[in-house]
C-alpha cells in the first residue's frame, strides 16, 4: 500500500451532528495522558478506556466512522462524574467533557439505553415524592409520564452528573447508580466498615471529590503514610447521606468530618444540603446521649490540601482528647 | 490473530483481561502518530502472573507489549501485528523504601510523581524525572531510558538503576544487578534492558537509588532577542563548568503557544532560557546562579528574575512544564504531532541546530518549535501542521530525512530519550546500521521466537507513515 493509501484509511461517517464539530479539537489532543492524572474513574477500574484520553480516542473513533459505537463504548462515555479535573489539567486546552456532553446527546438520539454513573430509579420504591426533583441542579429528574399515562420519575441522561445527591436525598432509597467506583450506598458502608475494623483508623473523612481530592493527592502519598484516619472520597459532601455518618459512628469511629466545599464554590450546590442535615444530625446524636463534636463540617477551598491536613491533624488531638464513644454515650443507632 | 482469552482469565481474573473494542481501540495508541489494534489486553498483577502470561505467548508465538501509561512518543507501544498488551499499571506498589541504603524497591507499574509522593515526606527524591512524570511508569522509563529537566545535573534513569527481576520471553525470572549501590560482579545486564523499550524482558521489579533534596534551588529565567544568543550561552554555562540543576531552552515559537494555552503573558521574545542551581550551602546556590546569570548577559540576555521561592519557581515554570501540549494552541488550523521529537546533539551545536531546525521547517512548510533540556545535550521538537491535508504529511517526511541527517552530521543522536519505536526508526537505522546485526543477535538470543515488542527498534518498517495506520483522519 502506498503512503496515501494508508492515511486514507478511515470508514464513512456514523451520525455524529454534535460531537463532529470536535474533530479538529480531537487532533489538537496530543494523547499525553496527563487528563487522567486525577481521574476518578480510572482510580476506580485502571482501564485506559476509562480514561478522558481513552473516551475522546472512542469519540474520535465513532465521529470518523473508524468504529461503531457498541453497547460498551457507549456505556464508557457515560460514565463520568464531571469532576473536570481532566480539562484543568489538558495544557491543549481540549474541551474535554463538552465534548463528552454532546457524544452523549448524539449516541442517546441513536436509540441507545445508557447505565454508566447516572442515577437509577426504581419505579417499584419511588413514590414520586418530587424530592430528587427539586434538589437536582441540573434539572436532570422530571416527573414524566409513559405509554399508559402512568406517572414516572425519569432521569435525563445527558444532563445528570452522576453527583448522587438525589441518592442521598431519597427516603425511599429508590436511587442508585453503578457499583464499582466506591459511589453507592452498600458500596460506602463497606468502605466505612473496612476503615474502621479492619485499618483500625479512629475519624472517617468523607471528602469531596472537587475541591480538596485533587489537592490531597497531590500532596503526599496516601497508601504510604500511617494515619490515624482514613479517607473516603465523595463526589460532593451533599452524597454523605445520614446513615453513612451514623454507620461510622456504630461502626466504632471515633469522629466522623465531612468535607466540602465552601458556600458559593460547590458545582451542584450540595454543600447546603449537607450543612442543614449535619445540624439535625449533631441533634440526633446529641439525643442518643453522644457528643456533637463527633461530627464536623469543614469547609476547603480547590489548593487548600494543606489546610485540611491540619484541620485533620487538630480534629484528631481533640480526638484523642475525648477518647472512643464509651458504652453508656453510644447505644445502638437506628433500632 | 488467534488468542485463547479463556486462559488468560484463568491467569489473571477476568476483570483482567479485554478483547473488547472499546479497549481495543483505546489500547491502539499512545502519545505517537500511530495506530494499530491489539488482540487483547491483559493486566498481571504478580510477577506469577507475568510468568505464566509469558509462557503463554511464547508457545504460541503471541507478540506481547509490556506498556505502562502508553506516554511514549514514537509508537513503542503501539502493536504492529496485534497481539497482547500486558498493561502493567496494576503493579505499581512501592515495596521498600531504604533511606538508610538510599535506595527504593518498586514494581514498574508505579507512577513516577507518586514515588516522590513518598519519597519527600522523608526529605529524599527520585530525581530523573521526565516533564510526563505525573503518570508515567518506572517501568515505562527504564524501558525508554527517560530523563528530565534536572538530568543536567543528576543523569537519567539509567544512572539510577542498580538491581532488577525481569521476567524473559520463555518465563524465566532473573535477578539482574545487585541490591547495592556498586557492583562489578559479571555482566551489567540492568544496564541493557534500560532502553530496550520492551524489547527483550518485561521489568517486574526494579531496586533503583534516590538522593536527598537540596536545601536550597534557585531558579532564574533571562530572555533573548536571538535563539542563537540563547543557544551559545547554553554551551558556555556548560563547557565553563557551571553545575546548573537545570538548564531549559523555549524558543518564540514555544513562547507564543504557551502564552496562547495558559494566558501566561511572557514577553514574546527570541527565546528564553530557565536555569536552577541547587544545593545545602546557600551561598554556592547564589554563587552557580550568579555566574551563568554573568554567562547569560554576556550573550546579551536580558530581564533577569530569579526566586528560592516554591509557588514563585512553580509560576516561573510553569510555561514550560507545559510546553508540548500547548503547541496544539500555537495556530488555528494547526494540530502538533509527536514527530521528531528529541535528538541530543553536542553541547557546542546547540544554537547551530536550533537554527537549523527553524529553516529545515520554514522550507518545507510546517512549524518547529525547539526547546527542551538543552543543557543536556536535549533538544525537543515537533513538527506542527495541518493535520486534513496530505501534503503536510509528506512535508514531514522531508522535513524528518534532512533533519536527522543534519543531526548525526554533526555528530548528535536520533533519540536523546524518548526512544526509537516506530516514528524514529528509520533515521536511527540509516544512521546506525553499524550496530544493527549486534542489537539482533542479542533480541534473538533472549527472544528467539520475536514476542517481546516484535518490529520495533532494529526491526521496524523503513518507512513510518506506513509503518501503522495514521492517528489522524487525512482528506
Ligand atoms: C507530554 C509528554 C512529555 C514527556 N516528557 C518527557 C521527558 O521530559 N523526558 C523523557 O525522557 N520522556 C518524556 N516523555 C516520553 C515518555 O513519557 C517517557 O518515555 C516515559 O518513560 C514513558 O513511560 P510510560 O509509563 O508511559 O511507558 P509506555 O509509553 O507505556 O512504554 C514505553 C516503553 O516502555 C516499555 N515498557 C513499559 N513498561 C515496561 C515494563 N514493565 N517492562 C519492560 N518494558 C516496559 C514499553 O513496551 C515501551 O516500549 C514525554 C511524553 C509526553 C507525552
Amino acid at each position: 500500500m502506498g503512503i496515501l493509501g494508508k492515511l486514507f484509511y478511515f470508514k464513512g461517517n456514523g451520525d455524529f451532528k454534535r460531537s463532529r464539530k470536535y474533530e479538529q479539537e480531537l487532533n489538537k489532543c496530543i494523547r499525553c495522558g496527563y487528563c487522567y492524572e486525577l481521574c476518578p474513574l480510572f482510580k476506580s477500574f485502571y482501564w485506559e478506556s476509562d480514561t478522558p484520553r481513552g473516551k475522546l480516542l472512542l469519540i474520535y473513533g465513532m465521529i470518523t466512522g473508524e468504529i461503531k459505537p457498541t453497547q460498551k463504548i457507549v456505556d464508557k462515555i457515560f460514565q463520568c462524574f464531571y469532576c473536570k479535573n481532566c480539562s484543568d489539567n489538558c495544557s491543549a486546552g481540549v474541551p474535554i467533557t463538552d465534548i463528552l456532553t454532546d457524544a452523549r446527546a448524539d449516541l442517546i438520539e441513536q436509540g441507545f439505553d445508557v447505565e454508566g454513573t447516572i442515577a437509577k430509579i426504581d419505579e417499584d420504591l419511588c413514590s414520586i415524592c418530587h424530592i430528587c426533583e427539586s434538589i437536582c441542579k441540573y434539572e436532570a429528574l422530571e416527573v414524566k409520564k409513559d405509554k399508559e399515562g402512568k406517572e414516572k420519575m425519569t432521569v435525563d441522561k445527558i444532563e445528570c452528573r452522576g453527583c448522587g445527591l438525589c441518592m442521598a436525598a431519597c427516603p425511599t432509597g429508590a436511587i442508585s447508580q453503578k457499583e464499582g467506583c466506591e459511589i453507592t450506598l452498600p458500596e460506602l458502608h463497606n468502605k466505612v466498615k473496612e476503615i474502621i475494623k479492619e485499618d483500625k483508623k479512629k475519624l472517617i473523612v468523607f471528602a469531596c471529590n472537587w475541591s480538596v481530592f485533587p489537592g490531597m493527592q497531590l500532596s503526599e502519598s496516601p497508601s504510604l503514610v500511617k494515619t490515624p484516619y482514613g479517607i473516603i472520597v465523595s463526589m460532593c459532601s451533599g452524597r454523605v447521606a445520614p446513615e453513612l455518618v451514623l454507620d461510622a459512628i456504630e461502626e466504632g469511629a471515633w469522629g466522623v468530618m465531612v468535607a466540602g466545599c465552601p458556600p458559593e464554590e460547590c458545582d451542584h450546590d450540595g454543600n447546603y444540603k449537607t450543612r442543614r442535615r449535619l445540624v439535625l444530625l449533631k441533634n440526633v446524636i446529641k439525643e442518643l446521649g453522644i457528643d456533637p463534636k463527633r461530627i464536623r463540617l469543614e469547609w476547603f477551598s480547590t489548593g487548600e490540601s494543606a489546610k485540611l491536613s491540619k484541620a485533620i491533624d487538630d480534629y484528631v488531638k481533640e480526638l484523642d482528647k475525648i477518647g472512643p464513644i464509651k458504652k453508656i454515650e453510644k447505644r445502638k443507632i437506628g433500632g | 490473530m488467534k488468542i485463547d482469552i479463556e486462559k488468560l482469565k484463568k491467569i489473571v481474573g477476568k476483570e483482567n483481561v479485554s478483547d473488547d473494542i472499546a479497549d481495543l481501540y483505546v489500547y491502539a495508541s499512545d502519545a505517537s502518530v500511530h495506530h494499530a489494534m491489539p488482540t487483547a489486553i491483559v493486566r498481571p498483577q504478580t510477577i506469577e502472573q507475568v510468568q505464566k502470561i509469558m509462557r503463554y505467548a511464547n508457545s504460541s508465538k503471541t507478540p506481547i507489549i509490556a506498556r505502562g501509561a502508553g506516554s511514549g512518543t514514537s509508537g513503542h507501544t503501539v502493536p504492529i501485528d496485534g497481539g497482547i498488551i500486558l498493561d502493567m499499571k496494576k503493579m505499581n506498589r512501592i515495596l521498600d523504601i531504604r533511606p538508610e541504603d538510599m535506595l527504593v524497591k518498586v514494581e514498574p507499574g508505579v507512577v513516577d510523581d507518586d514515588l516522590n509522593r513518598a519519597l519527600k515526606p522523608m526529605g529524599l527524591f527520585y530525581p530523573p524525572a521526565p516533564a510526563s512524570s505525573r503518570i508515567a511508569t518506572i517501568g515505562g522509563e527504564i524501558a525508554a531510558n527517560a530523563s528530565g529537566v534536572r538530568s543536567v545535573k543528576y543523569g537519567a534513569t539509567r544512572d539510577y538503576v542498580y538491581g532488577m527481576k525481569v521476567v524473559l520471553a520463555n518465563g524465566d525470572l532473573v535477578n539482574l544487578g545487585s541490591n547495592t549501590r556498586v557492583h562489578s560482579s559479571g555482566y551489567q545486564l540492568e544496564r541493557l534492558i534500560v532502553g530496550s523499550e520492551g524489547t527483550l524482558g518485561i521489568v517486574v521489579e526494579a531496586t533503583m537509588g534516590i538522593r536527598p533534596i537540596p536545601k536550597f534551588r534557585c531558579l532564574a529565567v533571562a530572555n533573548f532577542d536571538k535563539l542563537e544568543d540563547a543557544g551559545n550561552a547554553i554551551s558556555d554555562i556548560i563547557s565553563s563548568g557551571c553545575e546548573p540543576s537545570m538548564l531549559e531552552l523555549m524558543d518564540k515559537i514555544g513562547i507564543v503557544a504557551v502564552n496562547k494555552a495558559m494566558n501566561l503573558g511572557l514577553k514574546e521574545v527570541g527565546a528564553i532560557i530557565l536555569f536552577e542551581a541547587d544545593g545545602n550551602v546557600k551561598e554556592a546556590v547564589d554563587f552557580e546562579i550568579e555566574k551563568m546569570k554573568k554567562i547569560c548577559k554576556k550573550y546579551n540576555g536580558k530581564d533577569i528574575k530569579k526566586s528560592y521561592d516554591l509557588a514563585e519557581r512553580t509560576k516561573l515554570f510553569s510555561g514550560r512544564k507545559k510546553l508540548f501540549a500547548s503547541l496544539s494552541r500555537y495556530k488555528e488550523g494547526i494540530i502538533c504531532t509527536d514527530l521528531a521529537d528529541d535528538m541530543g546533539v553536542p553541547n557546542s551545536k546547540i544554537a547551530e541546530a536550533a537554527e537549523k531546525i527553524h529553516e529545515i521547517a520554514e522550507r518545507n512548510n510546517v512549524i518547529m518549535a525547539v526547546y527542551g533540556h538543552c543543557g543536556s545535550g536535549v533538544i525537543h521538537t515537533k513538527i506542527m501542521l495541518d493535520s486534513k491535508k496530505k501534503s503536510q504529511w509528506e512535508d514531514a517526511e522531508k522535513v524528518i530525512d534532512e533533519l536527522y541527517d543534519y543531526i548525526h552530521s554533526v555528530g548528535g543522536v536520533t533519540s536523546a530519550e524518548h526512544g526509537i519505536g516506530l516514528s524514529k526508526a528509520p533515521p536511527w537505522k540509516k544512521a546506525r546500521s553499524d550496530i544493527i546485526p549486534v542489537m539482533r543477535k542479542v533480541k534473538r538470543a533472549l527472544d528467539p521466537n520475536n514476542i517481546l515488542n516484535p518490529h520495533k527498534i532494529m526491526d521496524a518498517p523503513d518507512n513510518w507513515v506506513q509503518a501503522t495506520n495514521l492517528r489522524y483522519k487525512v482528506g
